[in-house]
């Protein structure tokens, strides 16, 4: 009886924690309905489902280092170098345009390796080390694009892949979608995915457990410059053109979407899908506020005003007062700590 | 008698010598060439640029400022353009951010600005360059970029005028924020001049003078092509950052330009950032898919961003452009169309005005009296009949950049 009643408090603080986002994003979709119905007409999808993908993908890499107390803002460097490494390295040629992807994932991953040495392995302050060597990844990131000028457009058969539309929806989008989905299903049933999260829940925990702390702290940024990478490339495919800011888009934005999600900033709790929900509401909110045809002060209020709303609504308040709620007797935090190792 | 003979023989002889001296000199099919009249010039400048320079920056040698000083001016910045220099010295300046010229002049020049990330501030630094490096007088080149950071921009400003640099040009991507610092600098002595219209309050007064076209005219010129090529229907402006006088200066005047039954249903801001514009242009054409005209400074950018939302949207290019940039990018995607429905009328991105800027600094240290303005008429060209799409440049390179191609090549491998 007593395990039953955990496990529903358990439950209902997980959904506490993750359902805003998606009943918010209901509520905007309804919104939209009425207020801009052309933000969900086919003209829009067809940007809307393209770039929310990429910030999902971007998303989800931040969220892996999130879940482990950390912030990774590397992104816009590695989305930078990457696009310019795809287009100088393939040249326009559809045939190095293979090459020119798995050096963007090799950059992705040995930048995220770097980080994660310098933060899981030194204990270096995650803020600052990832700000550093994204400034550094993004200067080198200049300084290449002065070589990719000439011929500054990815390789055809990247550009027309991205283009395609299977069921009259983007496959970037499919292909974001399933990525997602992997990650999801990888936290939520495999054995390593539950490690990954029991660490990120409780370090301390996790340690005298037996778990190896470091080496997953060092992986969650590993894995997620290896999503930054995978982002890169849809977004080269869609966006066609690259050039030397490529990636400037990418600073704040993933964390604004990880964050509205419900995750922790101290670590611990996320969902994959619940973050791929958010870059969605995200860029799909700042379609709907462009078609509205709000003055840009007023579109940058709005969007920040949603973000503070999301965080208000979303994340450890809701669930320890829903937490308070039903189990009031309970004095301890092991139900928190408990649901640590279940989403996904 | 044999002396009296002597000297009237020498007088004769001086005579017809003179005489021959003169006939020849005189006469069109003689040895010695006729004198050309000495093209005007002072302040150390000759004001005669050669027409074909003119034509190629400017469309046409006519378009040149009325003011005569400012005309002066840019005829003898123009004329430098044509000057010899070396050009792997350039490259290496361009490269390094800066270089000793190795002439011994004097004088230290510098061109500092707020953002210079983009390919558009690079050839633009590369004519700074080769601009300077036509005047011995110029011993060393600076170079800063602020990297879009307000402060660092004043900083860097303030260390130029710390190194008693001889002369400033920047473009000023802070605007009114730069007053004080420009104010330092003229208290100084040191002539401040800004280009592509960079505007900052009080010209001739805060800082020396600022080059460009007449935005106001700028605005009108585009409304006159959606006049007579949309004459009814929705348009839409994009601009750069929000409220910069670039985009205000022609939005202002376009707008009450345009036809009682043309409609502008849109005006964006796009932070000059490419990877905002087809988000911008698409979400335009979702509430707007009958858009017909768009007004805006950057030609790529409506070639990458702008056609890229057309085409994820499923409809065809075929729209008026009035752009302020003649970027090849656009010329080439439209040699590449082939559609007639697409109709571009663009301008000029301006490069080479950063060479006028130099020369009117460069006359003001020589003494000379530099009006406040140096404003270039406006003539926009028809994309069908002047294409800016020219083999081997860079997409975002401008076809009336006066950077060789050999040079450009070389910056842009």
């Amino acid at each position: 009886m007593e395990a039953s009643r955990r496990s529903l408090v358990a439950g209902a603080a997980v959904a506490a924690r993750f359902l805003p986002i998606w009943l918010a994003t209901g509520a905007l979709a309804i919104v939209a309905a009425f207020a801009a119905p052309a933000a969900l007409q086919k003209t829009s999808w067809a940007f809307v489902l393209p770039y929310m993908t990429v910030l999902a993908l971007a998303a989800l890499g931040q969220m892996l280092v999130v879940m482990h107390a950390g912030i990774d803002l590397s992104t816009p460097g590695v989305i930078s170098l990457g696009g310019n490494l795809i287009v100088g390295i393939s040249a326009g040629s559809n045939h190095r345009l293979v090459l020119g992807i798995l050096v963007c994932i090799c950059l992705g991953a040995g930048v995220g390796l770097v980080n994660g040495i310098l933060v899981g392995l030194l204990r270096l302050n995650p803020l600052i080390v990832t700000l550093a060597v994204g400034q550094i990844v993004l200067a080198w990131g200049f300084r290449y694009s002065r070589s990719v000028t000439n011929a500054s457009s990815v390789p055809t058969s990247l550009s027309n892949w991205a283009a395609e539309k299977p069921l009259g929806i983007s496959i970037v989008f499919w292909t974001g979608a399933a990525i997602t989905l992997l990650v999801a299903l990888a936290l939520r049933y495999t054995a390593a995915g539950r490690r990954f999260q029991a660490v990120g829940a409780n370090p301390r925990a996790a340690w005298m457990a037996g778990l190896h702390v470091r080496t997953h702290v060092v992986f969650a940024y590993t894995a997620a410059g290896v999503l930054y990478a995978v982002a890169t490339v849809l977004l080269a495919g869609v966006r066609v053109s690259i050039d030397p800011a490529f990636g400037a888009a990418y600073l704040l934005a993933p964390i604004a979407a990880v964050v509205i999600a419900g995750a922790s900033l101290s670590g611990g709790l996320a969902s994959a899908t619940s973050t791929w929900v958010a870059a969605f509401a995200l860029t799909l909110l700042t379609q709907m506020l462009l078609i509205l045809g709000l003055s840009t002060a007023m579109q940058y209020i709005v969007f920040g005003a949603a973000i503070l709303v999301g965080m208000l609504v979303s994340g450890d308040r809701v669930a320890a007062i829903l937490g308070r709620v039903l189990r009031p007797t309970d004095t301890g935090g092991s139900a928190h700590r408990a649901v640590g190792v279940n989403t996904g | 008698m044999h002396v009296r003979r002597r000297r009237s023989t020498l007088v004769v002889l001086t005579l017809v010598l003179g005489t021959a001296l003169v006939l020849s000199a005189s006469s069109p099919g003689g040895t010695g060439k006729a004198k050309a009249p000495r093209a005007a010039g002072g302040f150390g400048e000759i004001y005669k640029a050669n027409p074909k320079t003119l034509a190629k920056t400017l469309f046409s040698a006519k378009l040149l400022p009325a003011n005569t000083m400012a005309k002066n001016i840019s005829q003898a910045a123009y004329r430098r353009a044509d000057m010899k220099v070396n050009y792997a010295l350039a490259l290496k300046c361009w490269k390094n951010n800066g270089c000793s010229t190795g002439t011994g002049g004097k004088l230290t020049v510098a061109y500092v600005e707020g953002f210079g990330e983009n390919v558009y501030r690079q050839v633009s630094k590369m004519e700074f360059i080769l601009q300077a490096l036509t005047y011995p007088k110029i011993g060393k080149i600076i170079y800063s970029s602020a990297h879009s950071d307000l402060n660092q921009a004043l900083a860097d400003f303030r260390a130029a005028i710390a190194q008693h640099v001889s002369a400033i040009v920047t473009y000023p991507d802070f605007g009114d924020a730069m007053i004080p610092v420009f104010k330092e600098a003229t208290k100084a002595g040191i002539p401040v001049s800004t280009y592509a219209w960079g505007f900052v309050s009080g010209p001739g007064t805060n800082y020396t003078t600022v080059v460009g076209e007449d935005t106001c005219k700028l605005g009108k010129a585009f409304a006159h092509v959606m006049n007579t090529q949309v004459k009814s229907g929705n348009i839409a402006f994009l601009g750069g950052f929000p409220g910069n006088p670039l985009s205000l200066g022609w939005q202002k005047c376009e707008q009450p330009a345009l036809n009682s039954s043309i409609h502008v249903v849109a005006n964006e801001p796009t932070n000059w950032d490419p990877s905002k514009v087809q988000g911008i242009v698409s979400g335009i054409l979702a509430q707007h898919p009958d858009i017909k005209g768009w007004s805006y400074e950057d030609a790529e950018f409506m070639a990458e961003g702008g056609y890229a939302a057309y085409k994820a949207a499923g409809l065809p290019y075929n729209t008026v452009l009035t752009m302020r940039t003649d970027e090849t990018a656009l010329g080439c995607l439209y040699k590449k169309l082939k559609d007639p429905s697409l109709k571009v009328y663009y301008y000029s991105a301006g490069n080479s005005q950063i060479r006028v800027a130099l020369t009117a600094d460069m006359m003001k240290l020589a003494g000379a009296k530099i009006p406040p303005k140096i404003v270039f008429p406006i003539q926009l060209q028809n994309m069908a009949t002047r294409s800016t799409c020219v083999a081997g440049y860079p997409a975002s390179g401008s076809a009336t950049s006066l950077v060789p191609a050999s040079l450009l090549h070389k910056m842009y491998p």
